[in-house]
């Protein structure tokens, strides 16, 4: 399946005597574009300034100097460094998780032939159609009894694997020609060095999509981290922002500034990696 | 010399049974444990009176039908469709418009769609945080806008009447790129050919978009309105982040007062009954759609 | 009278490309012209700009003697066959017929009258509840055209309608197509890559390449006095075996071959020889060893290809240029097409022999035919 172009084809036949000198899709694009930034923009300018600045009526637009200061003084409120680790952890375990236990059920459904594939698979989509908050609270209960409370591995464990990885993955497996894993298993390759030597490779976009898909769920996560985590060391990101918020609710610089700090990696993962994650989005819509 | 037959016991852990199983297992393992199980358990629970330390006693139905009588549980439900019949329409809609103008080639669009992806980015708390800001009623920039062109100030968040609108307004504009995203994928399916058939059989823009247009986009907008619905049913981080479910419950929803029930006032079974009757409202809410989805939307094969 | 008028139009696309080099033709009330010429060659730009999904960068264009350049498609009283059909998908085979109807706002049972008679005409009224994608694709074809007849326009355009179809399809539609125009008379033009289409279809037939016209005229009148070597070597298949040669004083020599043209000037010269014109050498021709290499007996006649003695050139079509490129000799084979009684044998070496009325003769330098 090849991703869809989200870049524009259509070249428009010239209009005739514009009364404009540019297009007027201008003039409805610039304020949405400015509607969707003026948030974010605000966010930082008011990082940037002095507690009183602030909270000060008109809103500052140009704060008188550029406070650096709430940066460190954001960190140190609460365990920013904690908090990142946590989310990093967190985050790159998911995924991880997912990509190799995903990868191998969806082989096994996608290939294998075994008593009862059906049934199990049937069972597999089943779980999606019930919303998270059904599993939360006996979660938190096998978690508890696992010993995992307030820990980052409370965080992971429940999320290791996801039947939405095992459906996507297995539907991609499907679309590769079989012929090559038939010539690899005449060349006498086992089962699993087929799915690591062949499939796997051949299936980056899957599991970049997955993989994606996956990172951003668990580094946005609220409600579960909520639930487990207790103490502010094991928190990851947004728990922590919002322990941040709960600490310091009027200093507004100071929370902006950690609110900065704590979406830059999102932000700079998306500026970079822009095609993967639209395509990767792009691609639940367009399964349906 | 003819190939022999291996022996039984090589031949069942070479077989494919064995093999299907071992590539499945750690899969099953984990969501046997955590999805099979909380959704079994958390059936019992919800005929339980659990406080989630000391284990429960049955008391059958009763959970369910306190839920029916409760008017707190009642209003929760009704704050949670007001937000879902307003966010739902806002945003399909809206992305629609949207997609439809980012999808040309013209001087800067590439900055325009990366202004209308960025909120997409940014996660619900980042988003309940700066929206907090932005309408507060002494010094938020929103109240600034009105007091400039002299509308009288707003309480925004802490009006119980207003609060809920606010909570769509945030999450549509954190939400609305996914749909810009789709819209525009769907939007590059449509071959050129069609729409230049439709100028030549005499179509003006509008009629084009009306009827050659948006059917063909109807597979998108059917998976837009049933997936916003069901993300809409669901809400949470913000309400939590901004308004605690208040000013005087006004913004309390479904999922909130799951979280209210179970993790605060520690009835685990009432929480569990809460996400049953969620449970059933999303699917019998997302089997109508797809009902009336199949009737209208046309598929291309 | 709605004919269709191309002066002087040119294209360029932003980028630079030339799509359409100062084009002229005029296609008179009801006729059915043909452009043709390889892929990239600027037909269906062309085409395109008669149907006013682009504009001309130069140049005017008339529909029915009014300029039109400034027009939009609607507003033109044109109607137009896609290549891929653009039949909407989600419409009943009714409703795509009945769509530019509802456009110009006819009442709905005038709308069902006409759709009707147009479903008859092309064979359509068992079709009409269905989709596009349960159609055959001659069927789709019959409703894209359909659709476009059903306005009655003024000017029919089809940008390569039959090139989605099997060969068999093919043919049996190149003569459903001549049989509507006889019927209908609409000002037709119709653009195709295929010079048997090209010569089969239409009243006249333009040959483009890179942008330019090559030549217009009647499909037999371009056969027989192509204007330059690009149409020499496009049309005609077997293509026409072009020779490199040279004239001095009146005397054409290429290779073994010599022939006698008194007024030629001197200089450099392609020879060109159709195939079908060469046949077994009798004393007083012009005549040319030819090695056979293969024979491919068709029953009606043998095709036969193989070696020339002399230096074979090739136009190369695929990248427009009118000018004679040179491919030497090798790779290039001769092809000629013999009566099979007189049928040799591979291997050997046959002396091949050919009129000199039906010696076609071109400057070396540029291209044009020397009469």
């Amino acid at each position: 399946m090849t991703a869809p172009r989200l870049l524009p084809v259509e070249t428009p036949p010239e209009k005739p005597r514009r009364r404009l000198p540019f297009s007027p899709r201008h003039l409805f694009l610039m304020p949405v574009a400015a509607i969707m930034l003026v948030p974010l923009l605000w966010m930082v300018i008011l990082s940037l300034e002095t507690e009183v600045q602030a909270r000060s009526f008109p809103p500052v637009l140009i704060p008188s100097g550029l406070h650096f200061a709430n940066y460190p003084a954001a960190w140190n409120a609460v365990p920013f460094g904690d908090f990142f680790l946590n989310s990093t952890i967190y985050a790159l375990s998911t995924v991880a998780g997912n990509l190799l236990f995903c990868s191998l059920a969806a082989y096994a459904f996608a290939r294998l032939r075994f008593v009862g594939s059906n049934l199990l698979f049937i069972v597999f989509l089943a779980t999606l159609m019930v919303p998270y908050q059904v599993l939360l609270i006996p979660t938190f209960l096998i978690v508890k009894k696992l010993g995992m409370v307030d820990s980052v591995g409370g965080l992971i464990a429940p999320n290791l694997c996801s039947a939405f990885g095992v459906f996507m993955l297995r539907q991609f497996f499907r679309t590769l020609p079989i012929e090559l894993e038939e010539a690899a298993r005449i060349d006498g390759t086992s089962r699993l060095g087929i799915l690591f030597r062949i499939v796997l490779p051949l299936s980056l976009p899957a599991l970049a999509t997955l993989g994606i898909i996956q990172f951003m769920w668990s580094w946005n996560d609220f409600l579960w981290p909520l639930i487990i985590i207790d103490t502010a060391n094991h928190a990851p990101l947004q728990l922590g922002l919002s322990m941040l918020q709960g600490a310091h609710s009027t200093q507004w610089n100071l929370l902006m500034a950690g609110t900065v700090m704590s979406q830059i990696p999102m932000l700079a993962i998306f500026l970079f990696a822009q095609r993967w994650f639209i395509r990767s989005i792009a691609f639940t819509g367009i399964k349906q | 010399m003819g190939l022999e037959r291996p022996p039984a016991w090589k031949r069942i852990l070479g077989s494919e049974h064995l093999a299907g199983w071992a590539f499945v297992m750690p899969a099953f393992i984990l969501i046997g444990i955590f999805a099979l199980v909380p959704i079994g358990w958390s059936l019992i629970l919800s005929l339980q009176n659990n406080n989630l330390l000391a284990p429960g006693h049955y008391v059958g139905f009763a959970n369910y039908r306190a839920l029916a009588k409760d008017p707190a549980f009642r209003s929760a439900v009704g704050h949670t469709l007001v937000y879902t019949v307003l966010f739902v329409p806002i945003s399909v809609v809206g992305a629609l418009g949207l997609a439809v103008a980012l999808n040309r080639k013209i001087r800067g669009i590439r900055f325009y769609r990366l202004a209308v992806f960025v909120p997409l980015v940014t996660s619900t708390v980042a988003t309940g945080i700066v929206f907090l800001w932005l309408l507060d009623p002494t010094f938020g920039l929103f109240n600034y806008i009105l007091h400039a062109v002299g509308l009288p100030q707003q309480q925004f968040l802490q009006d119980p009447n207003q609060a809920l609108y606010c909570i769509v307004a945030m999450t549509v504009w954190g939400w609305l790129g996914f749909d810009v995203i789709v819209y525009l994928a769907a939007l590059q399916g449509i071959p050129d050919e069609l729409l230049e058939a439709s100028k030549i059989d005499g179509a003006s823009s509008w009629r084009t978009f009306r009827s050659v247009v948006v059917p063909l986009l109807g597979p998108a907008t059917l998976f837009l309105v049933v997936w916003s619905t069901i993300n809409a049913l669901q809400l949470f981080d913000e309400i939590y982040v901004t308004t605690r479910g208040g000013p005087l419950g006004s913004t309390t929803v479904i999922v909130y007062y799951l979280y209210e029930q179970a993790f605060q006032f520690f009835n685990g079974g009432y929480g569990a009954a809460v996400a049953y009757v969620l449970f059933l409202g999303i699917l019998i809410v997302t089997l109508v759609q797809l009902l009336v989805g199949r009737r209208t939307v046309y598929y291309r094969s | 009278m709605p004919g269709v008028v191309l002066e002087d139009v040119t294209k360029v696309f932003p980028g630079g490309t030339v799509a359409v080099d100062q084009l002229s033709l005029e296609i008179a009330d009801g006729e059915f012209v043909i452009l043709v010429g390889p892929s990239g060659c600027g037909k269906t730009t062309a085409l395109r700009m008669i149907a006013g999904l682009e504009r001309p960068t130069t140049g005017t264009i008339r529909i029915g003697g009014g300029v039109v350049n400034e027009i939009s498609p609607r507003d033109r009283d044109i109607a137009m066959v896609f290549q891929n059909y653009a039949l909407y998908p989600h419409m009943t085979v009714y409703r795509n017929l009945a769509y530019p109807l509802r456009q110009r706002r006819m009442p709905r049972r005038d709308i069902d009258k006409r759709v009707r008679e147009v479903a008859e005409m092309l064979s359509l009224e068992d079709l009409l509840k269905r989709r596009p994608a349960q159609l055959s694709g001659g069927q789709r074809q019959r409703v894209a055209m359909g659709r476009a007849l059903v306005r009655e326009p003024d000017v029919f355009l089809l940008d390569e309608p039959l090139s989605n179809l099997d060969a068999k399809l093919r043919v049996q539609m190149r003569a459903g197509l001549k049989r509507l125009h006889t019927r209908l008379g609409i000002t037709t033009v119709y653009v195709t890559h295929d010079q048997v289409e090209a010569m089969t279809l239409g009243e006249r037939i333009a040959v483009l390449s890179d942008g330019k016209l090559q030549q217009l005229g009647p499909p037999q009148e371009v056969y027989d006095r192509p204007a330059n070597v690009f149409v020499a070597g496009f049309i005609g298949s077997p293509p026409m075996n072009l020779l490199r040669g040279a004239a001095r004083g009146g005397r054409v020599t290429a290779g073994q071959l010599v022939l006698e043209r008194p007024g030629v000037p001197d200089g450099d010269v392609v020879v060109g020889l159709r195939p079908e014109s060469m046949r077994t050498a009798v004393d007083g021709m012009p005549a040319v060893d030819f090695r056979v290499d293969v024979v491919e007996p068709l029953g009606d006649e043998v095709i036969v290809h193989g070696a020339l003695a002399a230096e074979l050139i090739a136009v190369d079509t695929a990248a427009n240029d009118a000018q004679v490129g040179s491919l030497n000799g090798s790779g290039i084979e001769a092809v000629a097409r013999l009566d099979p009684r007189h049928r040799p044998a591979e291997g050997t070496t046959i002396r091949l022999g050919i009129e000199t009325t039906e010696v076609h003769l071109f400057d070396a330098a540029t291209g044009l035919a020397i009469r």
